[in-house]
This record gives C-alpha cells, structure tokens and sequence, in this order.
C-alpha cells in the first residue's frame, strides 16, 4: 500500500497549487503608474474584496510583440490595451475570443449591447474604458483671442509659436483634414484615398518649421510648462494630472478631440475562462467603470456608468467636465477606426516618413 | 370612354374618410419607404465595402495591389453580368425602371409597370451600385418608394386619385430619406411626378416625407449626404459669375443627356446580346478606375474634395468630369440599373470647381472660395438633368442650412433651367418619355389624349353606300340617317367619298360617285385624340371616316362629339384632379 498511498500524496500536492491558483488567483496585466494605480483603488480591490480572489497585478507597455513574448511565460490571463493593438493581436491568434453575453452584464432594464458605446464588443475585446488625443495650449502664450477650434491649430498667423507633436502619423493627418473643412464623420473616408492623404500632408507642410516632436508621452505637457511650445498635442488624462497636480497653465481644446478605447482582453492561454469572464463582468460593470472615472479622466465605455461619475475623490474636482466623451465634447470628436487603424498603419507610417524626409 | 378610367369619382365616401385614409396611408408609406431606402443604401455601402469598391476599404488592402487591381476590373464586370442575367432573363420588362415609369404612370393615369420587374429593377440597382458601376442612388429609389405606394392602390381605398398621390407619397419619402431633406422630398414630387399643386396631393406628400425624415434623421441618425462651410458671398459681382456659370452647366447637362441617350442607341446597333452589354461598360469603369478611381461608384469622397480648396488640380478636375461624364453616360445607356441624379450632382460638382479655378488662377475677379461655385455647378447640372429648379435649390437651402449660398445657387439654377429647358427639353426622364412617343411638354391633357385613340371610340351607326347606287336612294333616307355624311366604299371596302345626304340631286339616277366630295379627313387606328382634337380645327362634319393605316381599307367611324366629349371629360378630370382638397 505505501507506493499507492505515496502516489496519491504526491498527486495532491501536484494538484493543489493548480486548484487553489485558479480558485484565489488572476493575474491581470496592465499600464502601471496612476492608470495602474487608479484601476487597484475601483476594480481590483473591489473584485477581491468581493470573490477573494487575488489580483496578480502585471505591468507591460502595451504593444502585440511583448503579449507574444511575455504571456505565456508569465501566465497572463487578462490584459488591458489599445483596441488597435488587441485588433492585431487577435489577428495573431494570441487572444481569446469573447462572447459578449459572456463578459458583460445588462444594467437594469438596459441591454448591454444598447449601454456599451458603438462597437464595444470585438471578436477578443471589450471596451472599457475611452481615451482621447486632444491638443492643449499654454495659457500664458495667448492672452487675448484663445484657441477653441483644431484648425487654430494649423493657424501660424493667429496663434504663432511651437507645435509639440508625436512623432507617428496618428492623429495629426485627421486633424489636418479636419482643419481643412471635412466633416468629422467623412475624415476616414477621405483619408483612404491618395488625395485626402496629400491634402492632409499639403496641410502639415504649412506646419513643419514650427513642429517639435514627441516621444514620450510624458513629456507634450512639460513642453508646454517650459515654454518649449505653444500649442501640443496630448492624451487628455497627461494633460490633466499636469493641471490637477503640477499647476501647470494648460488648457485643453476638445474640438477635434480623436477618442480611443481601451479594452480589456483575454490571453487565449489562460487557464480557467470561467474566472476571466467572471473578472470582465465585474471590471465592466457600471460601478467599476464609474469609480475609475472619478479617480483619472477615462471615460466609462457605458451610458449608464457616464451618470454616475462625480468628484474626485482628492481634489474634489466635478470629474466629468474632464472626461472626453462627456456629452459637452463629443458634438466634434472622431473615434477612432481601430481596425482602420490596425490595418493602415504600414501605409501611413511610410507615407509620413518619406514626408519627414521631404523637408 | 372605355377602359382607361382608373379613379373613381370624387363623391366616393366623405371628405373625413378620404382625409384619414389618405393621411394614414402616407404615413405607412413614409414609414415603409424609408426603411427600405435607408436598407437599400446600408446594402450598396455593405457591397462596396465587401468587394473593395470604398476607398476605406480598399486603402486597408494596399500592401496587396493585385488584389486591388483585381477587384478594380472584374467587380464592376461581374456585377454587369449579373445586372444583365438579373434584367434580360428574369424581369418580364427586361430593362431597368426609373422615374421616366413613374412619371409616366401618374401624368397618363395608367397603371405601372409590374411589381416582380420593380423589385428586379431594385435589386439590379444594388447591384449595379454595390458593385461599383457609375450610375445614381436616387432614380431607383424614386422608382423604389413610388413602386410602394402604388401597392396600396390594390386596397380600393376608393379616394379619387389615389394611385398618383400614393406614387407621389413613396417618391417624397425616398428623396426625404435619401438626402435628409424632407422639404425637398415634398417639392420633388410636385415638381417632377405631379407637376401640379393640390391640397388633396400637398397634404399627403408632406406626411410621408416628413415621416422619411423623423425615421432617417431621429430613429437612425443617418448623416447628411454633404456638409459644407460657407461664410456667405463677399461680392456683388459673383452673383453674374453664378449666373454664367448656370449657363454653361446647362451645356455640360446637354451634353451629358444627350450622350446617356446616344450610348443606349449605339448599344442597340452592337452585336452584343442585352445580357452582355452592362459588362461591357463594368469593363470600362475598371479600366479607367486603376488611373481614375474617384469614378467608382456614386463617389462621396470626390464630391466632398470638390469643396476643398487644392484638393485636384485643374486638368484632374477637367479630366474627372469628362471621364464620369462619358463612364455615367456607357453605364446608364448599356443596361446597368442606376439613376442620373448622384451623377448629374457629381459633374456638377466638379464642373462648379473647375469654373472656380479657372477664374481664380486668371486672378481677374474676387471670389469667395470654391464652395460657392461648386455648389451652384452641382445644382445648376442637376436642375437641368431631373429637371426640378426648385427641388434643387431647397436641396441646398436643407443640407448647408445657407441662405447665401441657397441664393446663389438659385440663379445658376434658374439659368441653366432657361437654358436647358429651350434647348433640350424639360428634363432627360421627359425627354425618355417623348422617345417613346409621349409628351408631356404641351401639358397633361395634351398628353393624356395622346395615349388614347380614336379606334376606342368607333360608332356603328353610320351610312355607307357603294359608288354605282343611284344618289336618288341614298338622299331618300335623309331623315332616317343619324349623320349627313355617307361613306361611299367600293368593292374592296376602300373609301372612295363622302356622299353628303343635304344635297339633293336634279337627277335622282345619277350614282353617288358623279356627286360625291373627297375625303376632307380621315383618321387611321394609330390616329390619338390629341391629333383628332388638332385636325378638327376647320373640319366641318359631324363624323369622321376611320381607315386601316396599311390596307385602306374602311373600318368605322368616330362622331365630332365623341371627340369633343372626351376631350372636355379628360380636362375636367384634371382641373378636379389639381383643384381637389381632399
């Protein structure tokens, strides 16, 4: 009987890290810093406070190729990113497929699908929460006529000085094309074809002795504190914590604002779908998505979560007056075609680096 | 008066009735038709993006420009093909419909075509539009919406002149839907379907094109076919540039129109089976769309770079109008299903630029940008094309929601109308309509008796007498005679006079022929009361002989006041028709 009995002691302590693993554990991987920091305080915590189930919390940059080289090893289970990127990686087969019945819950009597924003859920993703890339300029620059409007932007004789720009062909072609009159629903449109994308350049041409560029995305608001630039272009929530926590004297312009989401995704190697999902119902629910609202400027990817966002819980701060898809600024906001994004960028990134050469 | 009497008479249940009726059955046909507008154009776009003809799709795919390539030239054929199966084997008329049918069914109170040939004729149109070929969205959906309401005159509904102001009711919906433009949609279907304004068609039109708006414009949020932004004119003198440039858009729709019908005949003369023909002209897209691809389909994106200063140059422009000009003009006339109205709006367009351009490079004159002129290019074309000068300019008054440029493009709206009008014709569907032998130009009454003959009216009771009876016999039945005028036939039933009973003879033996008169009129069975009521002028008699056109030979008779009676019917019937309230 010893070799039986020896057997079975051992079979038990192979199978109980696995069991109490997927009963008490989940990691989820995300952006770090106060994005980070901000979903521990509304949804982890919560979430663990609720099922006991403890969050393993992982910090990546974003990207498809650290998903390929990361999850697996690590045991990733679910993952926040950029919809264009979990696009791709699902193309890649490296996510899991989501059924939206699956990882989302009705509010009241509001089906999910009529509650989430338009096209939340893909084939791997569900929207969670909505950033934005708008331009922010330095109070102290203008003192008299402010900008209000993307194509003062592009105004070198009204509003003179700088322009801090990232340094990719996102966003900046829309809004050349915007400043050139079109319509924000026609953007994409034109855009596809060879003559909006010279129009767009034709337009970033008048710009391009006055550009500085950007990398880091850190660093447009510090341009603007330091006098570097006049004018920048930004994600709303920099732009913010600049304001809220440095001081700095920025003022943030949404006409044109390009809003993006974020998602949360599901690696398809993970090992129990049944805690995912469980974990995706509970980050989407109203609550959650209110409660990261009111800690950092993401808009919740739900109508009903909207309402329910109020002060932040800091600086006292009305939180919705800052969020980018607040009824107040979405009249001329673009969102963002993540799947056009995702299969364009190629073409674009070849076409602004020959512009760059150009000049 | 047989047969051709489709509404019944005005006393048919009360006024209440007839109101609630007619109010509530547009409201059904608002509601239907622009549901099935608003699913025609989801499928074009559905199409167009599936088989790589949008360019937001196509852009997606540029890493593989074989498979661009590919797509380019065999989609446009292959939906030819398909569009050419779908109407030569299938559709009992074997040729697309348009608003030429409607506007024939309602001007002539006659029945329309078929309900099987209309919805091939749409699904055709989806085709010939999802697959890229360069024809209009708007026909087929007038034909579309008229076609549903003409289907709830099969209810007996029994409100005089239901069919057309139901026709009317589906087209206002369609246009209202299509453009967001209810206002537009009304005057659309006065202007071009009705071409009459009574309370008891005002009404109901109004209901289904304000329904095609609250269900396109509140239920979907569809957006606007343009937008545009306009500061206003800043100088008097433009408004004389507004003016010539409506006279030469008015030759740029001449042109246009004239070339649309020239291809369908040279079509008819090639050696190529109906089945084939729109392939042909697919082929001809594709080619010319690896150079040129803003001619793909109804081409948003180049209708919105018109507006936008530096977007082409001039020669693109010039180019760009000829070639969707000449490509439109193939498409229409080879068979694909497709309307001249996105067409005509696009060259118009264009052209407006071009002319903007040309006067700004001279640099003789200030302007006040592009936008001014290309809109007016767009709505002076089109005017003269579809031949509706006000539904036109309320198009632009609701989709800029600009008084200065509305203003603008009035006046080159009403030039090239003036223009248009007297040299060509009202508009090309009028034009279509004389082709097949009817005219609308000298008014409704006109045209309805020009469909109708005189054979419908024969009498039986008339005399006749052969050439050898003695003139004696013949004036001995005067008072038994209905008519004074006796037909003298000869053996082969051949008129050879008129025998006129009044004059009696000095010698009763002498035979008719010695005393007979020749035939001062004659009608034949190709003979319509329109032509009757002009030969009648002079004519003095009481009946007219009627004669087989090819043998000559005698076939009967029809009485002056048959005719007349007729005619003044047909007239009441309309005055009733445009003065009716409900």
């Amino acid at each position: 009987m010893q070799p039986l009995r020896m057997f079975i002691a051992a079979l038990l302590v192979c199978l109980l890290p696995l069991g109490s693993r997927a009963q008490e554990a989940i990691t989820v991987v995300s952006w770090g810093g106060v994005y980070e920091d901000a979903q521990r305080r509304a949804i982890h915590d919560p979430f663990t406070r609720a099922t006991g189930i403890e969050v393993k919390p992982v910090t990546y940059g974003g990207g498809v190729d650290a998903l390929a080289a990361r999850a697996a090893k690590e045991g990733w289970d679910v993952i926040d990113m950029i919809e264009d990127q979990a696009i791709s990686a699902c193309d890649a087969g490296l996510l899991a497929r989501l059924d939206a019945d699956e990882v989302a819950t009705d509010h009241e009597r509001v089906a999910a699908a009529d509650d989430f924003l338009p096209r939340a859920f893909r084939a791997c993703s569900v929207a969670q929460n909505v950033y934005s890339t708008v331009f922010a300029f330095d109070d102290r620059a203008f003192l008299g006529e402010k900008p209000t409007k993307i194509s003062d932007f592009f105004d070198l004789e009204r509003f003179p000085g700088k322009r801090a720009l990232q340094r990719t062909p996102d966003v900046i072609l829309e809004w050349a094309l915007m400043a050139e009159g079109v319509p924000i629903r026609q953007v994409y449109d034109l855009l596809s074809t060879d003559r909006g994308l010279r129009l767009a350049f034709r337009k970033l041409e008048t710009l391009r002795n006055s550009i500085i560029w950007w990398q880091d995305v850190g660093t447009p608001a510090e341009m603007l504190s330091d006098g570097r630039a006049v004018m920048a272009s930004g994600y709303n929530g920099r732009f913010f914590s600049a304001q809220q926590k440095g001081g700095a004297p920025v003022t943030i312009v949404w006409d044109g604002q390009v809003i993006g989401y974020e998602v949360w995704a599901v690696f398809r190697g993970t090992r129990d779908r049944e805690l995912t999902n469980r974990f995706l119902r509970f980050a989407t629910a109203p609550e959650q998505m209110a409660a990261l609202a009111e800690l950092i400027p993401y808009g919740p990817a739900r109508r009903s979560a909207l309402s329910r966002v109020g002060l932040n819980l800091e600086s006292g701060v009305p939180m919705r007056d800052h969020l980018p898809n607040a009824p107040q600024h979405v009249e001329r906001a673009l969102y963002g075609d993540s799947l056009w994004y995702a299969r364009t960028k190629e073409l674009r990134t070849k076409r602004f680096e020959a512009w760059l050469k150009g000049g | 008066m047989k047969g051709h009497e489709q509404t019944l008479p005005p006393t048919a249940g009360s006024a209440v009735y007839r109101i609630c009726t007619m109010t509530s059955c547009a409201l059904v046909i608002g509601l239907s038709v622009s549901l099935a507008a608003i699913a025609f154009v989801e499928a074009v776009a559905w199409l167009n993006n599936a088989l790589l003809i949008s360019p937001r799709m196509r852009v997606q795919f540029d890493g593989s420009p074989w498979l661009i390539t590919a797509a380019t030239i065999l989609v446009p054929m292959t939906g030819g093909l398909l569009v050419g199966l779908l109407l030569t084997k299938l559709s009992p008329e074997r040729r697309p419909l348009g608003p030429a049918d409607v506007l024939q069914s309602v001007q002539l109170a006659a029945p329309p075509p078929g309900v099987k040939a209309g919805l091939l004729s749409s699904v055709a149109a989806v085709v010939s539009l999802g697959f890229g070929a360069s024809v209009g969205q708007y026909g087929p959906l007038v034909y579309l919406g008229a076609m549903m309401g003409g289907l709830l005159d099969r209810l007996k509904l029994r409100v005089p002149n239901f069919a057309a102001i139901a026709m009317s009711c589906g087209v206002a919906a369609a246009i209202s839907t299509a453009f967001n433009a209810p206002i537009a949609g009304m005057v659309f279907a006065h202007e071009v379907i009705l071409r009459h304004y009574s309370i008891q068609a005002f009404a109901p039109t109004t209901v289904a094109a304000a329904t095609g708006y609250v269900v396109a414009n509140v239920v979907f949020e569809r957006e606007a076919l343009f937008l545009v932004q306009f500061s206003g004119v800043q100088h008097g003198h433009e408004f004389v540039l507004f003016g010539i440039l409506g006279l030469l858009a008015a030759g740029v729709a001449i042109a246009f129109m004239r070339l649309t019908l020239r291809c369908a005949d040279i079509a008819k003369r090639l050696p190529v089976s109906p089945a084939l023909r729109p392939a042909c002209a697919g082929f001809a897209v594709g080619v010319t769309a690896l150079w040129l691809p803003d001619v793909l389909g109804v081409g948003q994106e180049a209708l919105r770079f018109a507006t936008i200063e530096g977007a082409f140059q001039t020669w693109e422009l010039a180019l760009l109008v000829i070639a969707k000009l000449a490509l439109t003009a193939l498409c229409i006339g080879f068979g694909f299903a497709g309307g001249v109205f996105s067409p005509a709006l696009l060259i118009g367009i264009l052209f407006g630029a071009l002319c903007w351009m040309l006067v700004d490079t001279t640099g003789i004159m200030a302007t006040s940008g592009i936008v001014a002129y290309a809109i007016c290019g767009m709505m002076a074309v089109t005017s003269a094309v579809i031949g509706a000068p006000l539904t036109t300019i309320l198009i632009v008054f609701e989709l800029t929601r600009n008084y200065d440029l509305t203003i603008a493009a009035m006046v080159a709206v009403v030039f090239s109308n003036l223009v248009s009008y007297r040299v060509y014709g009202r508009s090309m569907f009028d034009v279509q309509l004389a082709r097949k032998g009817i005219d609308l130009s000298q008014g409704r009454d006109r045209a309805r008796l020009s469909t109708r003959f005189v054979s419908d009216l024969l009498i039986k009771d008339f005399a006749r007498c052969a050439p050898d009876e003695p003139s004696g016999t013949v004036t001995g039945h005067e008072g038994s005679l209905p008519f004074n005028e006796v037909f003298v036939l000869d053996r082969n039933a051949q008129l050879v006079g008129v025998f006129d009973v009044r004059k009696r003879a000095d010698d009763p033996a002498a035979p008719v022929s010695s005393r007979m008169e020749p035939v001062a009129l004659v009608f034949d069975e190709s003979t319509t009361l329109a032509d009757a009521m002009r030969q009648l002028e002079g004519f003095v008699g009481d009946v007219v002989p009627v004669v087989d056109a090819q043998s000559k030979r005698f076939v009967g008779a029809v009485s002056e006041t048959d005719i007349i009676k007729t005619y003044l019917q047909a007239t009441r019937d309309l005055r009733r028709e445009e003065n009716a309230t409900a």
